[in-house]
């Protein structure tokens, strides 16, 4: 059986573990698995700090308002803390940016990496909410319910992401 | 159920969605950009077998009829030049939204940049929501599914694709072993040992 003290599991014990939470969340929060929307929530407490208007903005106060928003910004926090669990147990340190990194582009430092991945970020979320779902929403849960527009989206973000990686050194 | 009550199933689903995440290898920068160069295949194994596993798992709760589905709808537009954007922000950022929190908990400091950038990236969205739809909501086919356009039911067609991705699993694990994928990667040098746990070996002949 996997363990949760293995440094890692196999690609497929991970993918059935992550499949199997869609009854949990189809049965009890009766929503699919999803990642993306949690960041607009955030988005929209954040901006209504500064501007009173942003929660008059429909998309901004529905993001602040329903349950399913709720459930899902504690889903991507408890995905920091099953991580640092993870890596904890299994005994798995990590430098404070991924090795790949300078093997793929020469950036050498963490100040780098970062500005390259708020740069990221911002074009994934934008992506994201354009589309209307992320890898969770679309790829894993909109797959699974054997939706077109879902299966679209993938294609899609695998044509974009073979584009830019051909940018990036083959190591 | 209350709010509070769903905050913690979130919480709970995020913990063990997070623990796959990082036992999967698949929250690795290099092995998110190295599956769009084909040079690494851990994270379409992981993504066939999620598929699989929820294509199995709402095949039987749709199915006996105990939960309906949420399909996302098709709008081609919007679908396509978010989906492009998204993957483009996968390899620049070396996450998806979720496992940019995942980096995080795993202890990759670049990841907060990932996300203070996702958050601005969705603010940007949601201010400019009008005119981003103005432009781009084209080509709406509402909640379309194949099984719908095939005229099948959802739970034969589900278990049909399920069975093909197994098969698609079975034939990449044979190519190549996930295993060797992992080598170089974080705890890459310290595997479980093969055979002692089938599950983990990858023999993928188990379906998911």
């Amino acid at each position: 059986m996997i363990r949760l003290t293995d440094s890692a599991w196999s690609p497929y014990a991970a993918g059935i573990v992550i499949g199997l939470l869609q009854i949990p969340a189809f049965m009890l929060a009766n929503t699919a698995l999803g990642a993306s929307s949690s960041f607009v929530t955030a988005a929209a407490w954040i901006a209504s700090i500064f501007d009173p208007a942003a929660a008059q903005i429909d998309y901004f106060a529905k993001h602040m308002t329903s349950d399913k928003y709720y459930w899902q910004s504690a889903l991507v926090i408890g995905i920091a803390i099953g991580a640092w669990l993870s890596a904890r147990l299994g005994g798995v340190k990590r430098p404070s940016f991924a090795k790949a990194w300078s093997e793929l582009t020469g950036v050498k430092s963490l100040g780098g990496r970062m500005v390259m991945g708020f740069i990221g970020g911002f074009i994934l979320l934008l992506g994201a909410r354009i589309a209307g779902g992320c890898t969770s929403g679309h790829g894993v849960s909109g797959m699974a319910q054997l939706a077109v527009g879902s299966t679209v989206a993938v294609i899609a973000m695998f044509a974009g992401g073979i584009v830019t990686a051909l940018a990036f050194k083959r190591a | 159920m209350t709010t509070l009550m769903l905050v913690i199933l979130g919480l709970v689903m995020g913990v063990v969605f997070g623990v796959a995440l990082e036992k999967g290898r698949v929250l690795e920068p290099g092995v998110l950009v190295r599956q769009f160069q084909f040079t690494n295949f851990t994270m379409l194994k992981m993504f066939f077998a999620a598929v699989a596993t929820g294509l199995v798992v709402l095949a039987v709760l749709n199915g006996l009829g105990l939960t309906a589905l949420h399909p996302k709808a098709a709008v081609m537009g919007s679908t396509i030049v978010g989906g492009l954007l998204l993957g483009a922000g996968i390899v620049i950022a070396g996450a998806c939204p979720g496992t940019a929190l995942a980096q995080i908990g795993a202890g990759y400091k670049d990841a907060w940049a990932i996300v203070a950038g996702g958050i601005l990236g969705a603010m940007v969205y949601g201010y400019n929501i009008e005119a981003i739809e103005g432009l781009l909501k084209k080509g709406d086919f509402g909640k379309i599914t194949f099984d719908g356009l095939l005229g099948m039911p959802f739970w034969l067609l589900a278990l049909i694709v399920a069975a093909a991705l197994a098969g698609a699993m079975v034939a990449l694990e044979k190519w190549r072993p996930w295993r060797a994928d992992m080598a170089g990667l974080p705890g890459g040098d310290r595997l479980p040992p093969e055979g002692e746990a089938p599950m983990l070996s990858g023999t993928a002949g188990h379906k998911a």
